[in-house]
């Protein structure tokens, strides 16, 4: 993905790019509001790493004016105010994601993958697969290897999230926010158990175990 | 019927209530007390007009009656017969008059000097009545004996006895001085009549009294009565209405600036109370309200200011130092240097989590958010935590139990009454999960006065009731938990939300003194705890947002 991050700490915008770029994305960088315009003006992103204060143009002006001009590209509004009325505030103004420092870079990367391929034109899929585990949406069923699996209602949406996002990193954060609506973290592993649970019941019957846990991070669902 | 019932009912509810908040309202008490006071004075005044007028004719009457009495008696005591006879030489009574005949001389001399006629009651036929008319514009007395009348021998009229002063009012029938087309008109009038019972030798003999016709006097009184009784009664509703309007005018205005606290307290601190610029000391009042609304959000601002950019100040870098170890550490791939790096970006969470935490218990503080408060039933987001937190509940080798009544409504903010709930139902697994306990049992009912309870109830080691006030301050932590992870905030942030929800937070032993109250002596030092939400009814009756 070609990512443009719009951050005005250049020691931290350093890291970000470098990570970014060590998972495999193009990174520009633009440190003010006016370049940041300029830049996705300019050229063509796969997805957009915009914080909140900017010098100049601050990020919601950004972001309104990109949007006023048709400029669809997805953004993840990035700011120390990390309270909800403020991620509320944002995603009104055009943002597709919001993510309150500080964020682990696991955090970022794996948002940013996620929102730039909800861009991806053909969102309305009916069916998710991964190796040989197939979810279908409508009939809210699960089959792997031809076997049903029967699960609860907050375990699908939770191997839906995944499933999403398969190959990529989905962060407990992540989840408790798409799967649950909570905008807190817990401090038990209160997302591991049910984690644990899921895992019974697609993998532990099968050979190859789809559902990873990456260390630091979170889960990733990958076939092998 | 129940219904066409009720609206019969309701006006006098009404009214009731109405004239309940009159009276608890202070300027209509005093100014009732004002207007009670002046229809008191203005009686008062009025009595002194009357005793002025009235009463004191009346007392030049009777003196005057009391003076003719004493010439009256002055004439007995020099002897009755003379005075017969100077009456009888002024032609005015003959002898043996039979009593018809002394009845029309005596109407005639009557007539003659006062043009009426008495008829006192009271009178045996055996009672000697004497009667002096006196007109104001004549001089002179009549004397009128009955006795001569009625053929009876005047006994001697010395020596004689008398009782005290008698006073009487009697009543006479007069011809009136316009006649109707029929013939004279009669018309009664009031007499006061003044005199002395006679004794001789022990026998009443007869009775001295002198008339006065008091008829326009007394009337000119009870006129003057019933006007004071009217223009009082009108004075003091005239009050009570003023009362009203002056009550009601002052009220609104009071209501206004209770009507701003309210709001202000609510988190509305852009509110001003209105203000009419009349300088009185309402608007005074109402102009340092404003004032000090103000001061305070320009302090609120500029503690909002330093908060927000302590948080970015300081979020920036830590951001920078906990990005730093992740990168290292996902570097050091399987080295043993990634444990201590994953473990130092660990603590950076931690820090940044407790840093977090108190922001948000300091905007809680603020009241900001009291805005966003729904009504909503708090089953919809009981069964969500209970959803989450039963698998990790069970994974602590603890028995969780759930028990929420339907259909209760609550004013609250889902997210914050979410994190609220989880933060205890941490505490609880971390707790009770690590201090020996079994179950965990999570719920909700309506309990008196139609408060909602919304209770996490433990069997682990409990809190010391001596220790429970202080465990909901910010960063205390209590001896045996230094040792389990956390920052000392969850507490406080739990009493941070129920704050703002005007929410009660209440610890008490939790499933172990159910399990002493059912029997078992043995709870294994384990009290439990109990902690309960205790929400405020909620008054209004709108129906319940899907949350």
């Amino acid at each position: 993905m070609r990512i443009l991050v719009v951050e005005d700490d250049e020691v931290a915008a350093e890291y970000v790019k470098k990570g970014l770029s060590e998972a495999g994305h193009v990174v520009d960088l633009a440190t003010d509001g006016d370049l940041a315009l300029e830049m996705a003006s300019a050229a063509d992103y796969d997805a957009l790493i915009l914080d909140r204060m900017l010098p100049k143009k601050d990020g919601l002006t950004v972001l309104g004016e990109l949007r006023e001009a048709g400029n669809a590209t997805p953004v993840l509004i990035l700011s120390a105010l990390g309270e909800t009325d403020h991620k509320v505030e944002g995603l009104r103004a055009g943002g597709d994601d919001y993510l309150a420092k500080p964020y682990s870079f696991t955090e970022l990367l794996a948002r940013v993958e996620a929102i730039g391929r909800r861009s991806d034109p053909t969102a309305a899929v009916t069916k998710l697969k991964v190796g040989d585990l197939e979810m279908d949406l409508l009939a809210r069923t699960v089959h792997r290897e031809g076997q049903k699996i029967l699960l609860q209602p907050r375990e699908f949406r939770l191997l839906e999230c995944l499933m999403r996002n398969a190959g990529r990193v989905v962060t407990r954060t992540m989840l408790l926010e798409k799967v649950w609506d909570y905008h807190f973290d817990p401090q038990t592993n209160v997302i591991d158990v049910h984690i644990s649970r899921l895992r019974g019941k697609i993998d532990k019957e099968f050979e190859t175990p789809l559902l990873h846990t990456v260390r630091g991070a979170g889960y990733r669902l990958q076939p092998a | 019927m129940s219904t066409a019932q009720r609206r019969d009912v309701q006006p006098l509810g009404d009214l009731a209530e109405t004239l309940g908040r009159l009276l608890r309202n202070t300027v209509f008490r005093l100014s009732l007390i004002g207007s009670l006071l002046f229809g008191i004075s203005l009686l008062v005044a009025q009595l002194i007009v009357y005793d002025t007028i009235v009463s004191s004719e009346e007392r030049r009457v009777e003196q005057g009656l009391i003076e003719e009495l004493a010439e009256l008696e002055s004439l007995f005591a020099q002897g009755g017969e003379a005075a017969l006879l100077a009456a009888r030489q002024n032609g005015l009574l003959t002898s043996n008059t039979p009593q018809s005949v002394a009845q029309a001389i005596f109407d005639r001399g009557a007539q003659q000097t006062l043009q009426r006629v008495i008829t006192l009651r009271d009178l045996s036929p055996d009672v000697y009545s004497m009667f002096v008319f006196k007109d104001e514009s004549a001089t002179g007395k009549m004397v009128t004996d009955e006795i001569e009348a009625l053929k009876i021998n005047a006994p001697a009229l010395d020596p004689y006895d008398k009782t005290d002063l008698l006073r009487e009012e009697v009543i006479a029938t007069v011809e009136s001085s316009d006649p109707t087309e029929d013939g004279p008109a009669f018309e009664e009038r009031r007499v006061l009549a003044i005199g002395h019972a006679v004794f001789q030798n022990d026998q009443k003999v007869g009775v001295i009294f002198v008339g006065r016709d008091v008829e326009n006097i007394r009337r000119t009184g009870e006129r003057m009565r019933s006007a004071m009784t009217t223009s009082s009664l009108i004075a003091v509703f005239l009050g009570v209405l003023s009362s009203i309007f002056v009550a009601r005018r002052f009220a609104r205005r009071v209501d206004s600036l209770n009507k701003l606290a309210t709001d202000v307290q609510a988190g509305h601190l852009d509110r001003r109370a209105p203000r009419n610029y009349s300088e009185d000391e309402m608007d005074r009042l109402a102009e340092h309200l404003n004032g000090m609304l103000d001061h305070i959000d320009r302090l609120m601002q500029a503690m909002r200011y330093a908060g927000d950019s302590v948080a970015h100040d300081l979020r920036t870098p830590l951001t920078r130092l906990r990005t730093r170890l992740e990168t290292a550490a996902v570097e050091a791939g399987d080295k043993p240097e990634a444990d201590v790096l994953f473990a130092a970006a660990g603590d950076a969470d931690q820090l940044l989590s407790t840093f977090d935490s108190v922001l948000r218990i300091a905007r809680l503080e603020a009241g900001e958010r009291r805005e966003l408060l729904k009504p909503l039933d708090p089953k919809t987001v009981l069964d969500d935590l209970a959803e989450l937190y039963e698998p990790a509940c069970e994974d602590a080798g603890l028995a969780f139990s759930y028990n929420v009544r339907d259909g209760l409504t609550i004013l609250a903010d889902r997210g914050l009454l979410s994190q609220a709930v989880s933060n205890l139902l941490e505490n609880a697994i971390k707790y009770a999960g690590g201090g020996g306990g079994t179950q965990i049992r999570l719920s909700a009912w309506k309990g008196a006065r139609g408060r909602i309870h919304i209770e996490i109830a433990d069997d682990g080691p409990g809190i010391p009731v001596f220790e429970r006030e202080r465990v909901r301050e910010r960063f205390v932590r209590l001896d045996k938990s230094r040792t389990l992870p956390g920052s000392g905030l969850g507490l406080a942030l739990v009493e941070a939300v129920a704050d703002l929800h005007q929410a009660e937070l209440v610890m008490d032993d939790g499933l172990g003194s159910e399990a002493i109250q059912d029997g078992e002596t043995d709870h294994k030092g384990r009290p439990g705890l109990s902690v309960k939400l205790v929400f405020p009814r909620v008054k209004s009756s709108r129906p319940v947002e899907e949350a």
